[in-house]
């Protein structure tokens, strides 16, 4: 390696370094970024259910999808020259119980607050937009500009693109310090050398928090490890994206025909965190029940491959994002808690921006790192 | 979750064979396989297996897996059929698909005996229905007694491509050429042999160029290639096929060890991803174990002993015997593993080109460049005498563990020695009574019995046949050289046909007597007319 | 550092061959042509080329399609197929019907 000096240095190549390192490209700033996997995007990156949500968000969060989904997602292929799949097939949370409706309205209420166009439908509406979902159903919220896109082609079209414009990756490559020069955060130790920069973006996902503690910051989250499931292809049945009150499962039909669905067996909290992403005996069954509650017709489809990944989950349930300023030069991006990529393309955004000091597009002070404190 | 001692995934010659050892000392095993039949491959192999006495030499395939399942039934070990690993969890967990449910089962040692896949290549319509595996065709026609095609044309001269080659000859197709990219035969020369002297072509630095056809196959070309594998322009050959069958090699089905964790590596004298294992056929995981071809491809025999060590091992590993008894078993089976593990197509010397034999006699450049050895090759080699009156001829050329024409003959006129690959050699003062067990007994069909009667101008030829219908004294036909192209006419004068030779016909036909040495195959009827042959073997088999 | 880890390295214009329309991948139709292209674009693993083009992905999991895959991905990249790293193995080894997964036997007592 040669050059290991740049303007911006990002540690992770997810969903979230790529876009950030992408943005940061165009803007003409040199960039390098360090992944310590050998694969790009291997994190929950590559392994999330595809989402591109705004209903069902912390009203903390919504602002930042509201304007992906309004300004970025619509363009993204043509802006990435790749296809990453994007489809506006509006989102239905479905409900089976009275107590499920009082949910998905309480979820409702805080979105309309914020502009959002979502709204409560009955058994018969939900089955005019999609006649697959089962007689049980009894009701859904709705919203109509929601969507999803394929995580796998995002991550590399942002990789890939960010790479065009001279964005400077290297995978493999851990990194095992960050280290201050002056007051301000100027190096990244690893073991291919020194790197240095003007500013450090770090969006590790749970990794982040050891690199973090070099340099004394903490982010309060913890490594839950979740499951998704992915079916042979089938003829197209249905454009949304679809999740349930009760939490039991989520996801969409796949521009390729495929099913993509994520749910849990409600044992995460507890099982053992062995340090790998191993998939356990009872999750993948778990969730195939849970869908053909709703969807019977899928009975037959086969499922091809199962997985695992680790959310990085925060304890207040929205990111940490934008500088920290116990640590001139440092800029966080972690805790996404699992509602990371429908949000990446404002978050490259707002992070590109972040790192070089300019006004940000949106607010992002609720996401600050020390937001955080013990009970009074 | 259901419980036993140890859990055995692959009911094929290594699993079952593990599980046979595990049984023996007393553990409770069970053995899943996806498959209806047991036996993994051994069912499909209908030809006599290579190897020594000991270890199940001149048996058919299908016979060892039918004595494989009856020593399992009467040790109690519980065989699962149609009953498909999903998936290998955390504690030694296998989730297995059995009808429409799954079930968990726990063990505390887990064999992994699965197997092996074949390979693929690419060309101009290699996705047209009509292009298979030689493996798949085998099973065709082995289980289920269907013909995969008319005419067929084989990629690939290993062990797989000429078997394979043979048995759809003997169901009746038309192979028409054997090819392969390899500038030699890459299977046992026996094996070539016997398929080329029915008159199959052998194209060695060729490839198929593109199969033809919109829907299906209906023709294939190939062209010869240069030595980095370039195709040299000018030199394609067409053939009107029906089908292509693939024989380049297998690949270790290891995903389950991946999916446990267990540390694979890329090996590729092991023929792909195969998992880190010590002697026993231990993986990084303890009281996970690997036997077969999904450690590393071999033969079904090298299966069955690493599958009887590897049960050995487990055995040992939970108690039910202590290391001292593991020990002195697994020595008794390391000798037989190291005794099939020599000679020229030893794991060890693959990819290597062995020039003289350990005799230091020089190979046959014809047989590996055509699949025959040529006339002025054969006499060479110590198996091949010449005397007046009845006497063996071992066309055996190349060192290979096998050596029942040493224990078949009841005069004791053969001998290979104690070392397994040595080349069997006829003894000079031998009293060869013409009882042509060697014949039969022979994996390799490479013995003749050659009587000689100068004076009387003509000799007697007794070849193994293994085609229906088998002709019947009496009949006239054509003497087809080792390349298989007609050296002369040919009347049968006996035709024999008992239980010892297990389904081999000794067919003898009368030849001019400087025919002796060249005639070594009967076609019935003019020189022109196509055989039409259907196996023997395959013919039993499917009835038994 | 690895060669495929150095994400800088230029593999030089994507220059057709011939064989690019040949499909490598059965299941998604995945040809390699296309599978060249990705690594040109920057794609140097094979866990990232089954990602970003399906290949190995679809109902036989890579059974036929990996070593070729492997093959032509070390070809471009000019290493070793034995230095890429295997791509990973999940469940379900067959694939399997949502009906039957989710239902799960009662405990045998054979």
């Amino acid at each position: 390696m040669s050059d290991k000096t740049s303007d911006v240095i990002v540690v992770g190549a997810g969903i979230i370094g790529c876009a950030t390192a992408y943005y940061l490209a165009k803007k003409g700033v040199s960039v390098t970024i360090l992944e310590a996997d050998e694969v790009i995007g291997n994190g929950g990156s590559t392994r999330n259910g595809g989402g591109v949500r705004q209903s069902g968000r912390d009203p903390r969060e919504l602002p930042l999808a509201m304007y992906a989904v309004k300004n970025l997602w619509p363009t993204l292929s043509e802006e990435l020259g790749a296809d990453v799949e994007y489809c506006q097939g509006g989102n239905l949370r479905l409900g089976k119980t009275e107590r499920h409706l009082e949910i998905l309205r309480g979820l409702r209420d805080k979105a309309v607050a914020l502009g959002l166009d979502m709204r409560m439908i009955d058994g018969d509406e939900v089955r005019a937009i999609n006649p697959y979902l089962s007689e049980e159903v009894i009701g859904a919220s709705w919203c109509p500009t929601d969507g999803h896109a394929n995580p796998l082609k995002a991550t590399y079209a942002y990789y890939t693109a960010a790479r065009r414009l001279g964005a400077r990756f290297y995978s493999g490559c851990p990194v095992l310090e960050l280290r201050k020069v002056k007051g301000e955060l100027r190096q990244v130790v690893t073991p291919e050398g020194t790197f240095e920069a003007g500013s450090v973006v770090v969006a590790a996902g749970y990794d982040s928090r050891k690199i973090l503690n070099t340099v004394g910051i903490d982010v309060p989250m913890s490594n839950v490890l979740i499951e998704a499931l992915v079916t042979e292809m089938e003829p197209p049945m249905f454009k949304q994206m679809l999740g349930t009150a009760d939490a039991d499962f989520y996801g969409h039909q796949t521009s390729h025909g495929s099913f993509v669905f994520g749910g849990d067996s409600g044992f995460e909290t507890v099982n053992e965190d062995n340090g790998h992403d191993r998939t356990t005996s009872v999750t993948a069954p778990a969730i195939c029940r849970g869908i053909l509650r709703y969807i019977p017709k899928l009975a037959n489809a086969k499922i091809v491959r199962t997985w695992a990944g680790f959310e990085d989950v925060c304890i207040d349930g929205v990111p940490v994002l934008g500088p920290v300023d116990e640590v001139p030069g440092l800029v966080v991006a972690c805790a996404f808690t699992g509602h990371g990529f429908g949000i990446s393309p404002i978050v490259g955004t707002l992070l590109a921006e972040s790192a070089l000091g300019e006004p940000t597009t949106l607010d992002i002070s609720a996401f600050r790192y020390d937001r955080f404190a013990a009970r009074a | 979750m259901n419980r036993t001692d140890i859990i055995v995934v692959g009911a094929g010659p290594a699993g079952m064979s593990a599980a046979i050892e595990a049984a023996k000392r007393g553990a409770h095993v069970t053995v899943f396989d996806e498959n209806s039949r047991p036996g993994g491959q051994l069912f499909k192999q209908i030809h006599k297996f290579f190897g020594s006495k000991e270890h199940h030499a001149k048996i058919r395939g299908f016979v060892i897996g039918e004595e494989l399942m009856e020593e399992a039934a009467r040790l109690g070990v519980d065989v699962r059929l149609d009953s498909t690993v999903i998936g290998l969890y955390q504690d030694k967990e296998v989730v297995v698909r059995e009808g429409e449910e799954v079930s968990h089962h726990k063990a505390d040692a887990i064999v992994i005996a699965t197997g092996a896949a074949e390979n693929m290549v690419t060309f101009e319509g290699w996705t047209l229905p009509g292009v298979i595996g030689a493996g798949a065709a085998q099973t065709m026609m082995n289980l289920h007694g269907v013909r995969p095609g008319e005419r067929v044309l084989m990629l690939g001269t290993g062990n797989v491509g000429l078997v394979v080659s043979y048995q759809l000859k003997q169901a009746g197709c038309d192979v028409v050429a054997l090819v392969d990219a390899a500038p030699r035969v890459g299977g046992y020369g026996v094996h070539a042999a016997k398929v080329a002297r029915t008159g199959v072509p052998f194209y060695l630095s060729h490839t198929i160029k593109r199969a033809e056809g919109t829907d299906h196959v209906t023709g294939v070309t190939i062209a010869q290639v240069d030595s980095h594998f370039q195709f040299v322009p000018g030199t394609e050959k067409h053939f009107d096929v029906d089908t292509i069958c693939v024989a380049v090699g297998l690949s270790p089905m290891s995903q389950l060890f991946k999916m446990d964790g267990c540390k694979v590596v890329d090996d590729r004298k092991k023929g792909g991803q195969v998992p880190v294992v010590d002697d026993l056929g231990e993986t990084s995981t303890p009281g996970i174990f690997a036997a077969g071809d999904v450690s590393g491809i071999e033969e079904a025999s090298s299966a069955m002993i690493e599958g009887r060590i590897a049960g050995l091992a487990a055995a040992e590993y939970l108690g039910f015997i202590d290391k001292d008894e593991m020990d002195k078993a697994v020595v008794a089976n390391d000798a037989a593993l190291d005794g099939l593990r020599q000679g020229m197509f030893a794991p060890k010397n693959r990819g290597k080109l062995v020039t003289t034999t350990e005799e230091g006699i020089p190979v046959s450049q014809s047989l590996l460049e055509h699949g025959y050895v040529a006339d002025d090759e054969i006499a060479r080699f110590p198996g091949v005498t010449r005397r007046v009156g009845i006497h063996p001829v071992i066309e055996c050329t190349q060192n290979i563990p096998c050596n029942p024409c040493q224990d078949a003959c009841p005069k004791h006129c053969i001998k290979v020695g104690d070392h397994i690959t040595q080349l069997p050699a006829v003894e000079a003062n031998s009293a060869c009574i013409g009882c042509g067990m060697c014949v039969a007994s022979c994996p390799g069909q490479a013995i003749f019995l050659v009587d000689e009667k100068d004076e009387e101008g003509f000799a007697d030829v007794t070849l193994p046949y293994e085609f229906l219908p088998v002709p019947a004294k009496g009949e006239r036909g054509v003497a087809l050289g080792r390349d298989g192209s007609p050296v002369c006419e040919a009347e049968v004068v006996s035709v024999r046909q008992t239980r010892a030779f297990d389904h081999t016909a000794l067919l003898t036909m009368r030849v001019p007597a400087d025919m002796a040495m060249r005639a070594r195959f009967f076609r019935a009827g003019s020189a022109g007319a196509a055989a039409n042959e259907t196996s023997a073997a395959a013919a039993t088999a499917a009835a038994e | 550092m690895k060669e495929i880890c150095d994400r800088t390295r230029d593999l030089g214009p994507f220059e057709p061959k011939p064989g690019d329309d040949q499909i490598v991948c059965r299941c998604e139709e995945v040809t390699q042509g296309e599978i060249r292209r990705a690594v040109h674009d920057g794609l140097f693993t094979i866990a990232e080329i089954r990602r970003y083009l399906r290949c190995g992905m679809g109902l036989c999991q890579g059974q036929t399609c990996s070593r070729l895959v492997k093959g032509i991905v070390a070809r471009e990249l000019g290493v070793s197929p034995d230095e890429l790293e295997p791509a990973s193995s999940r469940a379900p080894m067959r694939p399997i019907e949502m009906s039957v997964f989710a239902k799960e036997a009662e405990r045998d007592e054979r």
